[in-house]
């Protein structure tokens, strides 16, 4: 990549970043959100997983990473906003005609939610600890690989969510569907271990579920980077199966619907 | 970074179309364009809704691919070299396309780092063009609170702030109140006399006129007409009589070329308040349904007559826009 393809980068990332800066009322909402559902779904949380015989259990074990996948997931809306809203300013077309290559102007758009994404999954896991009292047994980068392997599967999936969806609707629509299958079939709303016997084998098939195996190996059994190796492996994989649907189906020149 | 206006005077032409032709489905937008813009000239782009000016503007910008023909931009092919021509051309479109929530200073400074300025230097350049286009005061106003023809203002100078040998202006004075108009029309003046080639597609045709440069009719995607502004008023520009009836113009006997359209009645005469009265005169009793009289001296408006057949309407709402406007570009 040349010098003046990454100085065009920087220029896309600090203008999105500008622009999020403008409005981070929903950037905040949803960072707060989860921090509020964790404190209804604890004592729930506590009774499932001392049933499921985790010594101690407080039920943060479950609701700080549960909530912080859920959550983390409705970020898609984020991804495609940023890409949608330059079609809604007329502004695309203008880029299009401008020196930035395609490429550049979606690797661009990747930089700020990805950052957005940690950062939030950073606070809620602070918060957790500070406010319903999560304790981590294992290892704090193990942790941390695997957040930051679900912030790029998540980022990686609304890209390709703006490559196949033509308007906002559509894509606030699969967006918020898709967060909550995600969440219910992967284990971020109820332990893993009590999913019902007809979602136990589609588990697998969602991200959240690895990103839920991850965290889980951490929290509740003190792992290390050899225990998160396969989920961060996994969701790596969706990350670059995501990211060969928008390869495939993006077309700069495809008109979206910003405001419908 | 290299200004790439300053490549525009190393010979040849700033943009060079030959053959062009693009379609939407059933739809021809381009037929066959053959177009050259030198350096420093300032190009009237016109014709109605419909003609294929925006069309043309987006092929040349590299936002669409010609079905056929070339296109090159100070040599470049816009659609093999995409970056290298980009980098020597600036496109306004026709809607208007800002930032709203930020700052007219950071909307111009987004564009001029992306082609490459930093620090100082895009700093510098935002001012230099906000100077000229009397942004210079609102530069730290939010784009979203700035009136039409400020936003118009700060559309405009995006397209400038790298400098570039060939600028795109489609439709820059729609919608924009009369001191913007003289403000982006200075402008224009002001860039060509510097060497900017400038492709300026209006439906204004005293625009085009006022600029005094050269001028193309497009009419059904095809060029009807190209050459200096004043040399084509002179070489085809007619004079003469427009006579509007309330109802279907009646048959007149009269030794001039006489053409009907709808209502009205156009005929073709040199000098022709010398002969009204003699018009009047052979209307007889349908003289009661005359509702307008004008006399057309030569003009680009009668140029656009005689090689179109059909008058040139200033709005452009014929209702056949097929390729302007955006739509058929989606």
């Amino acid at each position: 990549m040349s010098e003046g393809s990454w100085g065009r980068i920087v220029a896309l990332v600090r203008q999105d970043l500008r622009l999020q800066l403008r409005d981070p009322a929903p950037l905040v909402v949803r960072t707060a959100m989860p921090l509020l559902l964790m404190g209804f779904m604890q004592p729930l949380f506590r009774t499932a997983l001392r049933a499921d015989r985790v010594a101690g259990a407080t039920g943060a074990e479950q609701a700080v990473p549960g909530m912080a996948v859920m959550f983390t997931f409705f970020l898609v809306n984020l991804v495609g906003f940023a890409v949608f809203r330059e079609h809604g300013w007329r502004t695309w077309d203008r880029l299009r005609a401008g020196p930035a290559r395609p490429a550049e102007l979606l690797a661009a758009r990747v930089v700020v939610p990805l950052g957005v994404a940690v950062l939030q999954l950073a606070v809620v896991f602070l918060a957790g600890g500070l406010l319903y009292d999560l304790r981590i047994s294992g290892s704090w980068p193990a942790l941390v690989a695997v957040g930051a392997a679900l912030a790029l599967c998540v980022v990686m999936f609304g890209m390709a969510l703006v490559s196949l969806c033509r308007t906002v609707n559509q894509l606030a629509v699969f967006a918020n569907l898709a967060a909550l299958l995600f969440a219910g079939l992967g284990g971020a709303l109820t332990p893993l271990s009590a999913l019902p016997d007809w979602a136990r084998p589609l588990a697998p098939g969602m991200p959240s579920y690895w990103a839920m195996r991850g965290f889980n190996a951490v929290i509740i059994e003190g792992g290390g980077a050899a225990a998160v190796l396969l989920p961060v492996l996994v969701l790596l994989g969706f990350s670059a199966g995501f990211a060969a649907v928008t390869l495939v189906f993006f077309r700069s020149e495809d008109r979206k619907v910003a405001w419908s | 970074m290299e200004d790439s206006a300053t490549e525009a005077g190393q010979g040849g032409p700033a943009l060079e179309l030959r053959g062009v032709a693009k379609r939407y489905g059933p739809v021809t937008a381009l037929s066959g364009v053959d177009l050259e813009v030198a350096p420093g000239e300032i190009l009237g782009l016109l014709g109605r809704n419909g003609a294929g000016k925006t069309t043309l503007m987006s092929v040349v910008a590299g936002l669409l691919r010609p079905d056929a023909g070339r296109v090159r931009v100070l040599g470049r092919d816009p659609v093999r070299e995409p970056r290298e021509a980009r980098r020597r051309l600036g496109l306004a479109p026709q809607e208007l396309g800002v930032y709203p929530p930020l700052t007219v200073r950071q909307n111009l400074t987004f564009f001029a780092e992306l082609a490459g300025l930093r620090g100082r230097a895009a700093s510098r350049r935002v001012e230099e063009v906000a100077e000229p286009l009397g942004l210079t005061g609102l530069l730290d106003r939010r784009a979203g609170r700035l009136s039409g023809g400020e936003q118009r203002r700060v559309h405009t100078g995006m397209a400038l702030v790298h400098r570039p040998a060939l600028l795109l202006l489609d439709e820059p004075t729609a919608g924009v109140d009369v001191g913007t108009r003289e403000q982006l029309l200075e402008l224009v003046r002001a860039m060509a006399a510097g060497g900017t080639a400038i492709c300026y597609s209006t439906h204004y045709l005293p625009e085009v006129e006022t600029l005094g440069g050269s001028v193309a009719m497009l009419h059904d995607g095809r060029v009807v007409a190209r050459g200096d502004v004043k040399e084509l008023v002179r070489r085809s520009g007619d004079s003469g009589i427009e006579l509007t009836f309330s109802g279907s113009p009646p048959q007149l006997a009269l030794p001039w070329p006489v053409v009907r359209d709808g209502r009205v009645l156009r005929l073709t005469v040199e000098q022709p308040h010398l002969v009204v009265e003699r018009v009047m005169g052979a209307l007889g009793a349908a003289a009661g349904e005359l509702t307008n009289l004008r006399i057309a001296q030569p003009s680009l408006e009668s140029v656009f007559l005689r090689v179109t057949g059909r008058r040139y309407d200033s709005e452009g709402t014929d209702g056949t826009d097929g390729t302007d406007g955006g739509e058929g570009a989606r």
